[in-house]
Parts: C-alpha cells; sequence; structure tokens
C-alpha cells in the first residue's frame, strides 16, 4: 500500500509540475468558465451590453419637430446613458450633427450598418407624429418606424430586437398618457417556473457543475491516457516491472493521482465560481457526490479505454483529439443540443458524458432530467464496464519487443 | 531547384504523418461545420421559440390573432396542462402559455439557463401584444425591419462558417513556425539540414508553401461543406479569397514566429501557439457578437489579429460587407506582417538560442 | 529449499526463439556468491535477452533457472525483493526529482535503505532536488543504479551499464561495481567492451549467437591463446601485392593488422626487415598480451566492436 500512495502522490506532483498539464488541466477550465460567464451570465442585464446605432429624425415640418417623433427620440437617447457608474449604456447613439443634412446622413449610415460599423440605423420618417395621432385616434394604422439593419449580422438581429421591445414599451407609454389605455385593466402576466426549482437558475450555476465535469472528461481523456502511453514508450513502466511492484498497484496509485487531480479542478472551479461570480449551486448533497465521483470514474476509465486502443503516445493523442471534439459539442455543456440528425444524436445517446452532466445538474436543482434517472447511472457505469473489459484485454504495459 | 523540390515533397510528407497537425488543420474544422451545420444549420440562428398553449375555456380569437402575427414563434396546442409541463421540463417546447381569460401564464423551465433570455424576450413581446388588443387598441408606433445587408440567408450558422475557416488559417499559419519549425530545431534537424548548401530561406519557403496550400484546401474543403451539406448560400470572389487565405496564414506565420521567439522553451512553444488560438477564437465574434461581451473583453478581441482575419473572410465569402478600404487594410497588414517577420525568422533559424 | 554453498544463480539449457530466429540457443553458466560475472559479447549474441530472462520481464521458450535458492521457469515477485536490476535502456518520469524517484522505488521493496544511502553510493548527492528531465546521460544512468541498490539487494543485473557514457562516468560506474563486490553483492553484467570485462570480472562468459562459446576467468581465456604475444600496427592502404614476403599470419581490419607469434624477437625483427624493404611504414605499434577481444576474434574471425 506504501508504493500505491507513494506512486499516487508522485504521480500528482509529477503532473503539477509539467506546464502543459497545469494549463489545459487546471487553468483552462477556470479561463473557459469566466470567460462564458462574463458573455453570457450577463446577458441582458444592463450595463453589459453596447450597440453602435444612429439615429435620425424626418419629422420636422413647418411647425417644427413632431410631437411624437420628439417623445421617440428621446426614449432612444436615454438608452444611451449609461444607468449608473462603471456601466456601458445600451446604445451608443449617432445622430446628425447640428447642420449636416439628414437624408446625407441617413445615406451614409446605410452603407455604415451594411458594414457592420453600426447595428442598426433608426429612421423617423416624415409624417411619422401626424400618423400616430391618427393612429392613436383610432383612424389609421400604426406609425411605421424604419429600421435598418443588416440580415444575417448578429449583433444587427440583437439591436433590432431591444428596438422592438422599446417600441412596445413606447407604444403602452404613448396610449397611456393619451388616456387610451388604461393600466388598471391591464391583462395580468405572470411567469411561473416549471418543476422543483421554483427560480430562475443563474447561468453560473447551470455552467459550473459542466465544467467540473469538463475539467475531468479531459484530464481522463488527455492526461491519463498520455501519460500512460507516454510512460510505456519511454519505458519508464518497464523500470517499474522489473520490480516486485505489481501491475494492480501501479494501476492504483495513478488512478489515485488522477482522482486527485480531480479534486483540485472541482475545488478551485467552486472557488472560483462561488467568490468570483456568485454560484449559490451546493455540491455537498449525497446525489450529487455520487455524479461527481461516477463522473471521475468513468472518464478515468475511458482514459485507459484510449490507451489500450493506442499503438504509440502519438497514434493516442490523435484518438483522443477525435473524441474530444464531438463529444464536448455535443455535450449540452456549451450550448443547448436538440433536434439533431440521426448519427449526430448518437453520439448524444452514447456519450457518458451527457448522462453524468444532466444527473449531476438534476442532483443539485439546476436541471431537469431528459431520460429516466436510471439511465444517467447506468449509461457511465456501462461504459467503466467496457472500458475494464478491453483495458485487461488488450492493455499493454510494455512495449513491444 | 532540385534540392527545393524535394525539401517541398519532405516538408508535405512530414506534415502529413504528424496526426496531431493534420487533425487541428484539416478535420478540426471539417468536424467542427458538421457538428455546428447540424446543430443550427438552415435555421435562422437561435431564435425559434416553441411556444405551447393552454386555452381555459373558449377560444380566443385575439389570442390567435396575436400569435400567428409573431415571427419567430411556432404554435402548439395543448389539452392538457399537465402534458404541457412535462413537455416543457422534456424541452420539447420552450414556452408555455395557459390563458384563462384574464391572466396570461407563462410556463418556463428555469434550468434552460442558455435561452432563459430569448424566452423571457418572447414571453414578454406576446404579452405587451395581448395587453394592447384586449383593450382594443392597436399600437400607435409599428417597427418595419429593412434589410441593408447582403440578400443571403444562412442566419446565424452562414457568419460562422468563415469564422471557422479563419481559425483554420490562423492555426495552419502558427503551427507553421511554433510548431513545425521549434520541433525540427529542438531535434537538431535544421541544424543538420543548414549544415547543406540548403540555404534557410529556402527551407522556410518550402515549409510555407506547404502550409499555404494545406491552409487552402481546409479551408475551401469548409467551405464546400457548408455550401453543399447545409445549403449555405456563399458568393466567393475566388481572386480575393485566394489572396486573403494567403495572406492569412503569411499572417498567422508570422504571428507564429513572434510566439517562437517570446517562448524560450521549443516545447512549449505550439502549446502557447494553439492555448492563444483557440481563446482567440471564442473572443473574436465567431460565435457570438462582440457587442455582448463586457467592455474589456471587447477590448481584448479588438486586439486579435483573428477577429480582422473573420472580418475579411467573412467579405470574401459573400456572407457579409466590409468597406474595401478596410478589407485592403486588413490584408496588407497581414502580409506585412507575414513577410516583415519572416527575415526574422530566417535568422530565429540559423540562431543559436537553443535550449 | 535454500542451498547456501551453491552458487547464487544457475542457469541451465536456457532457450528462447522469436520466429525463426534463436536469440538464446541453449544457455548454460552459474554465477558464485559475492563474484563479478559478466556476459560478453557482440550486439545481437543474445546477452540482454538472457538478462531479460533472469529479470523476469522476458520468458523462455525452455530452460531452468535456479536463483537466490529456488529452482524456477520464471523469476516471480518474491524473488525481485532481493534482486537489483539495471536495464539496458528505461526511463524515469521526467518531472520528478531525483530524491523523489529513489523515494519511489524504495517503497516498492519491503526493505530498503535510507535514501540518503543511495544517493551517496551513486554520487548524486548534489543532484538529490534536480528534475530527471535536467539530468546528464551519466547522471540518469547513476540514478538507475541507484534503483537498482535502494533495496540492498543480494543479487545485481547490469545491463551494459556503460553503453554511451564519456571515460569520466565509465571510471565512476566501475567504481561502484567494485564497492559492489567488496560489499559482498554478487553481480551480472552484459558489456560488449572488453576493457570492461578485463577490469571488472571474475568470470566471463563470451557469448556470440545466442551460445556461450567460451567460459572461464578472464586470464583462463586468454591463457588458451597460448604464450604468444601480438604485435599490432597501422599501415596506410596497400595493394595486395605488396604484402608478399610478410614474416607470419596476420589479421587485417581496415588498416590495423596483428601479427600473433610465438617469438617475439625473431618476427619484430623480419617486420622491421620488410617494412624497410617495401618501404612501408609501420605506425602506432604496440607489442602485448592476448586479450579478451583476441579470444572472440580467435574464436569467431569477428571482433566484438563491428
Amino acid at each position: 500500500m506504501k508504493a500505491v500512495f507513494r506512486l499516487a502522490r508522485l504521480s500528482f506532483v509529477a503532473a503539477l509540475r509539467e506546464k502543459e498539464t497545469l494549463f489545459w488541466f487546471v487553468l483552462f477550465p477556470l479561463l473557459l468558465l469566466s470567460i462564458l460567464t462574463l458573455v453570457f451570465g450577463q446577458l441582458g442585464q444592463e450595463g453589459k451590453m453596447n450597440f453602435r446605432v444612429a439615429l435620425a429624425d424626418l419629422d420636422r415640418g413647418p411647425s417644427g419637430r413632431g410631437q411624437f417623433a420628439a417623445v421617440v427620440e428621446e426614449v432612444f437617447l436615454s438608452l444611451s446613458v449609461p444607468p449608473g457608474p462603471g456601466k456601458e449604456p445600451l446604445f451608443t447613439v449617432r445622430q446628425p450633427a447640428p447642420g449636416e443634412d439628414e437624408r446625407q446622413f441617413i445615406l451614409e449610415q446605410t452603407e455604415a450598418v451594411r458594414l457592420g460599423r453600426v447595428a442598426v440605423l433608426i429612421v423617423i420618417p416624415e409624417g411619422f407624429s401626424a400618423a400616430a395621432l391618427a393612429a392613436l385616434s383610432g383612424s389609421g394604422p400604426p406609425a411605421l418606424l424604419g429600421v435598418y439593419g443588416s440580415r444575417g449580422d448578429a449583433a444587427s438581429g440583437m439591436a433590432a430586437t431591444i428596438v422592438d421591445q422599446v417600441a412596445a414599451r413606447l407604444n403602452r407609454e404613448l396610449l397611456t398618457v393619451a388616456g387610451l389605455y388604461r393600466s388598471e385593466e391591464a391583462t395580468a402576466v405572470r411567469t411561473e417556473w416549471v418543476g422543483d426549482t421554483g427560480a430562475p437558475v443563474a447561468y453560473v450555476d447551470f455552467l459550473l457543475p459542466g465544467m467540473v465535469l469538463m475539467g475531468f472528461f479531459v484530464a481522463g481523456l488527455f492526461s491519463v491516457s498520455g501519460t500512460i502511453l507516454f510512460s510505456r514508450d519511454m519505458k519508464i513502466l518497464r523500470r517499474y516491472w522489473v520490480t516486485p511492484l505489481r501491475v494492480l498497484q501501479y494501476f492504483g496509485g495513478f488512478s489515485l493521482g488522477y482522482l486527485a487531480m480531480c479534486v483540485l479542478q472541482f475545488a478551485l472551479l467552486v472557488l472560483v465560481g462561488r467568490f468570483g461570480f456568485g454560484a449559490s449551486v451546493t455540491f455537498a448533497q449525497p446525489l450529487a457526490v455520487v455524479y461527481l465521483v461516477l463522473g471521475a470514474v468513468t472518464f478515468l476509465a475511458l482514459g485507459f479505454l484510449v490507451a489500450s486502443l493506442a499503438k504509440t503516445a502519438q497514434s493516442g493523442m490523435a484518438i483522443a483529439n477525435l473524441v474530444n471534439m464531438p463529444v464536448m459539442f455535443l455535450s449540452g455543456l456549451f450550448f443547448p443540443v436538440a433536434s439533431l440528425p440521426l448519427f449526430l444524436r448518437v453520439i448524444v445517446l452514447v456519450s457518458p458524458l451527457n448522462y453524468v452532466a444532466e444527473g449531476l445538474r438534476f442532483s443539485l436543482g439546476t436541471g431537469q432530467l431528459t431520460v429516466p434517472l436510471t439511465l444517467t447511472l447506468l449509461v457511465p457505469l456501462g461504459w467503466i464496464g467496457l472500458s475494464v473489459l478491453v483495458v485487461v484485454r488488450r492493455l499493454r504495459w510494455d512495449v513491444a519487443r | 531547384m532540385k534540392a527545393f523540390r524535394e525539401l517541398l515533397w519532405t516538408q508535405a510528407r512530414v506534415f502529413l504523418r504528424d496526426k496531431i497537425a493534420l487533425f487541428f488543420t484539416l478535420f478540426f474544422p471539417v468536424v467542427f461545420i458538421l457538428i455546428f451545420g447540424f446543430v443550427w444549420g438552415g435555421a435562422e440562428g437561435p431564435g425559434m421559440v416553441t411556444l405551447g398553449v393552454f386555452i381555459v375555456g373558449e377560444p380566443d380569437p385575439v389570442l390567435d390573432e396575436v400569435l400567428s402575427s409573431q415571427a419567430g414563434v411556432s404554435v402548439q396546442t395543448y389539452n392538457d396542462v399537465a402534458r404541457l409541463e412535462e413537455d416543457i421540463a422534456r424541452r420539447k417546447v420552450g414556452l408555455g402559455l395557459v390563458w384563462d381569460g384574464r391572466t396570461l401564464l407563462f410556463l418556463q423551465d428555469p434550468t434552460r439557463v442558455q435561452e432563459g433570455n430569448a424566452l423571457a424576450q418572447a414571453a414578454r413581446g406576446i404579452a405587451a401584444e395581448i395587453d394592447l388588443r384586449r383593450q382594443g387598441l392597436t399600437p400607435v408606433v409599428a417597427v418595419e425591419r429593412v434589410n441593408v445587408g447582403r440578400a443571403l440567408g444562412g442566419g446565424w450558422f452562414s457568419m460562422v462558417v468563415p469564422g471557422i475557416m479563419a481559425f483554420s488559417a490562423l492555426f495552419s499559419g502558427l503551427l507553421a513556425v511554433s510548431g513545425r519549425i521549434t520541433q525540427m530545431k529542438e531535434r537538431g534537424l535544421l541544424d543538420r539540414l543548414l549544415v547543406t548548401p540548403m540555404s534557410s530561406t529556402a527551407l522556410l519557403v518550402s515549409i510555407a508553401t506547404v502550409r499555404l496550400v494545406v491552409g487552402f484546401i481546409s479551408t475551401s474543403i469548409t467551405l464546400g461543406l457548408a455550401a453543399v451539406l447545409f445549403r449555405v448560400e456563399f458568393d466567393v470572389n475566388w481572386g480575393l479569397y485566394t489572396v486573403f487565405v494567403l495572406a492569412a496564414t503569411l499572417g498567422s506565420m508570422g504571428l507564429g514566429t513572434v510566439i517562437a521567439l517570446l517562448v524560450r522553451r521549443p516545447g512549449s512553444a505550439s502549446t502557447v501557439a494553439s492555448i492563444a488560438a483557440q481563446i482567440m477564437l471564442f473572443l473574436s465574434g465567431v460565435y457570438f457578437p462582440v457587442e455582448i461581451m463586457p467592455a474589456f473583453l471587447r477590448a481584448l478581441s479588438a486586439a486579435f489579429p483573428l477577429t480582422y482575419m473573420v472580418e475579411g473572410m467573412r467579405y470574401v465569402t459573400g456572407v457579409a460587407d466590409l468597406s474595401p478600404t478596410r478589407f485592403a487594410l486588413i490584408t496588407a497588414g497581414l502580409l506585412v506582417v507575414g513577410f516583415g517577420l519572416f527575415p526574422v525568422l530566417s535568422r530565429y533559424v540559423v540562431s543559436v538560442g537553443r535550449r | 529449499m535454500v542451498d547456501k554453498r551453491g552458487p547464487l544463480l544457475a542457469v541451465r539449457d536456457l532457450r528462447k526463439s522469436y520466429g525463426s530466429v534463436q536469440a538464446v540457443d541453449g544457455v548454460s553458466f552459474a554465477v558464485s556468491r559475492g563474484s563479478v560475472f559478466t556476459l560478453l559479447g557482440p550486439n545481437g549474441a543474445g546477452k540482454t535477452t538472457t538478462l531479460e530472462i533472469l529479470e523476469g520481464i522476458r520468458e523462455a521458450d525452455s530452460g531452468e533457472i535456479e536463483m537466490l535458492g529456488n529452482r524456477v521457469r520464471r523469476v516471480t515477485p518474491a524473488m525481485k525483493q532481493r534482486m537489483g536490476v539495471l536495464l539496458q535502456e528505461g526511463g524515469f518520469e521526467p518531472y520528478l526529482k531525483v530524491r523523489e524517484i529513489l523515494h519511489l522505488f524504495a517503497s516498492f521493496f519491503e526493505r530498503s535503505r535510507p535514501v540518503d544511502d543511495v544517493l551517496a553510493e551513486v554520487s548524486l548527492e548534489d543532484k538529490a532536488g534536480a528534475l530527471v528531465r535536467h539530468l546528464s546521460g551519466g547522471q540518469r544512468q547513476r540514478l538507475a543504479l541507484g534503483a537498482a541498490l535502494v533495496n540492498d539487494p543480494d543479487l545485481v543485473f547490469l545491463d551494459e551499464p556503460t553503453t554511451g557514457l564519456d571515460p569520466q562516468a565509465r571510471r565512476n560506474i566501475w567504481a561502484i561495481v567494485e564497492r559492489l563486490k567488496e560489499g559482498g553483492k554478487t553481480v551480472v553484467l552484459t558489456t560488449h567492451y572488453m576493457e570492461e570485462a578485463e577490469a571488472l570480472s571474475d568470470d566471463v562468459c563470451i557469448m556470440d549467437h545466442g551460445r556461450v562459446i567460451a567460459h572461464g576467468t578472464p586470464r583462463e581465456l586468454t591463457a588458451q591463446l597460448g604464450q604468444d604475444t601480438w604485435i599490432e600496427f597501422d599501415t596506410p592502404d596497400l595493394e595486395p601485392e605488396a604484402w608478399t614476403g610478410f614474416p607470419g599470419e596476420a589479421q587485417r581490419d581496415g588498416s590495423t593488422t596483428t601479427v600473433r607469434t610465438p617469438d617475439l624477437v625473431q618476427t619484430l625483427d623480419s617486420l622491421l626487415r620488410w617494412s624497410r624493404e617495401k618501404g612501408v611504414p609501420l605506425r602506432n605499434m604496440t607489442v602485448r598480451q592476448p586479450n579478451l577481444e583476441d579470444v572472440f576474434l580467435s574464436l569467431t574471425g569477428r571482433r566484438l566492436r563491428e
């Protein structure tokens, strides 16, 4: 047993001394967690997004600016004011300079939208206020606000959607001011949360379990298989086999070292998640622990499986890369994977990462189960079983001579 | 010349045998496109919301009208709330709506965090419309969207494809230097080759040529796959495309040189390069617009060469527009970085700065 | 049953083949307790294969091994407790320190020595905290030797311990082997360096093509070549006709000629006269007693080092 623990400790220490390992298996998950949370965790929140928008008002009659046009303009301008210290406004609004020809401005900005320099151009057309008045009194269709965007440009699409929302709010405001909209008769709206959670799940709480499992996964797939293959190819293992050390002891020590790495990843991710991004999910529940351990052991087994299938370290890494990509992308950790063609769905159905991730999220209350609970346990266990079979038969602990 | 041709073939063969390099430059983009294509391809982007409706009592014509006018929402009717909730939990339906004539009750799955925002927006939009209509009111202001961009369809996915192509060129160029060349240096192959009459320039040019060819092939395969398999419409300007791919690969080689010079140990250079490339890929506006990133990440993105390579690639494949001046500037910039660092690279290759 | 008076290691009719190649073809020998036993032979002679069978990482097709009082076909883990093995080639985890490596290997055995003692023995005290990847070739070999000695073994196997090392490193290893012998250990080593076999061994087994072709102490083996003296010299390349009138039998290897003679003075005299007559200069002339290289040459017609 002394040998097993010493092997565990030293393989853990050696892995951390290697800068590559340190980066990919410890720092990278942290980096990914941070970037994803920073970008997506605050989506829609105030003060984080900013779109460049151009605004032109053509509704200037001989009697000056139309009333409605002025209101609309003010609403958009108010969105260009920072909502608080250190926050960014939603829109950075460009308007024609005093004395500048409006139509010329529109031409220029249309071009700017086309080239992607401006997200949308909002044009209050001539006669807008008159049309609005007519619409208000029920004698005409809604006044049209022109929004010039670039189809296919995601930023443009998002900005246009925001303008839609502004228009909806605007409508209610205008109708209320005109005394036509009775807020006391507003249709009641309520949102209820389906499932046991009872409250919306924060993005970081959704992401964190996935990141933890991703860390285990890449450590198992790459580090485990890579180290075994490298140690075998470099005849590091052969030096062990001339001593009384048994294969099982080496296996045990090595696996413990990997589990120590998993614990380290987990600890760091939870620390950063909680204190850096305010994650509130607690892993200290029996079922969650079960899934964490199951995940770690499954990916350890996968690492050994890859090592059994590869002849050299290089081909092992190639296999690992080949497997890593589809499994990671289709794991549902980064984007939802709903309707897929059959051959991709197979990957989703078979990948142990998906099952453990779902089970873990369910146990933490941040996810619903789309498959029966037993499957979330059985599929990973099945992979462990398969790996054991293959490893026992095929894994060579010494280089062929 | 014969020696150069020999060298060229050797470099090509070595590249083909290096499974990792081969994977990342040829297969990675392909697999990527396949996966992303099947998940997102053809759709207008992650925007379609499925709405499950359950009406208590009589059907409501106002509701029907509002719902049918909502673009981006597809409606399914339910006769049973429990079924609706189940389907929401099972992710068959994104949003649920229960209408009893007085209260609009929206049902959402709180664990669908990634789409939560979009779903909430859709709910708000529907609620606002219904609210007005029920008071017999019609909107005063309506939005008319006008598209001034390219008329091609394809949506979000068609913007991603050029991004992957740009990444492919970047990776290929980066690894040519920080991978292959530093590897040769480490193994003493460089020294051995350089005591022959072979000039370092010839060696570099042969490596560059292989990479350029590979880069071109892989970006074109990616393009072809997207067009054929997922019917993404491209409008490729082949002349500019060729020039741009070359410029991008060359520029990336220049960057690879910088990395190789900065990173002391030859073995780590390729790691640093792949790390840099992958981080860049994430933050360069390929998957999502930079506008939604916090300010400092946005600033970071503006410093990444990949961001500009993606812009240029989108332009030459006809997916997005770019001012010709800007395109010229980007291309020129990449070429300058590539060619400009070449002499530096030669000196590095010959230098004594080994381990 | 342990036979305290018998050899510590004996091998009987060991055989191992790979396909059509008979790597070990009926090898038998015995190693006395406390002696240094050498398997000498050119590359491909089967020395390493034989040793690997004895180390337990290769299985013989047939034959018997008697080691540490046990008669077996295959070496058992229990026997490995008292063995120390230096492999011909092998690696260490590059990101571990020297001290950690020895500490690790020590944990594989029931009994082990303090790591500091081993470090001192192989002169790696000042490198105790260095990572394996920063060690030179010679230092790595000493580390490997340390790992082989960490359990204070009774029987030590050293497979080509000094191949590829510079002369100073080689002398370091030789000194360690001498100390092992003084400490009463039994050492089995393989080499293709004649000087090593002569300097270290009590007993030498010359192997070629999987067979033992000679066995004895270095002195016994060279004595087989009689009282003859060897004269060796270098000449520039000459036409075969120029060799007419050459006094005595010679073997030529490139530009080096070796003449074997029972009568030194007479042969030397004739040689010098021939050299003057033919105008052939004789350079780097050495007059010496036969060595193991000559033994091998006389037995096989080939040199130990190709």
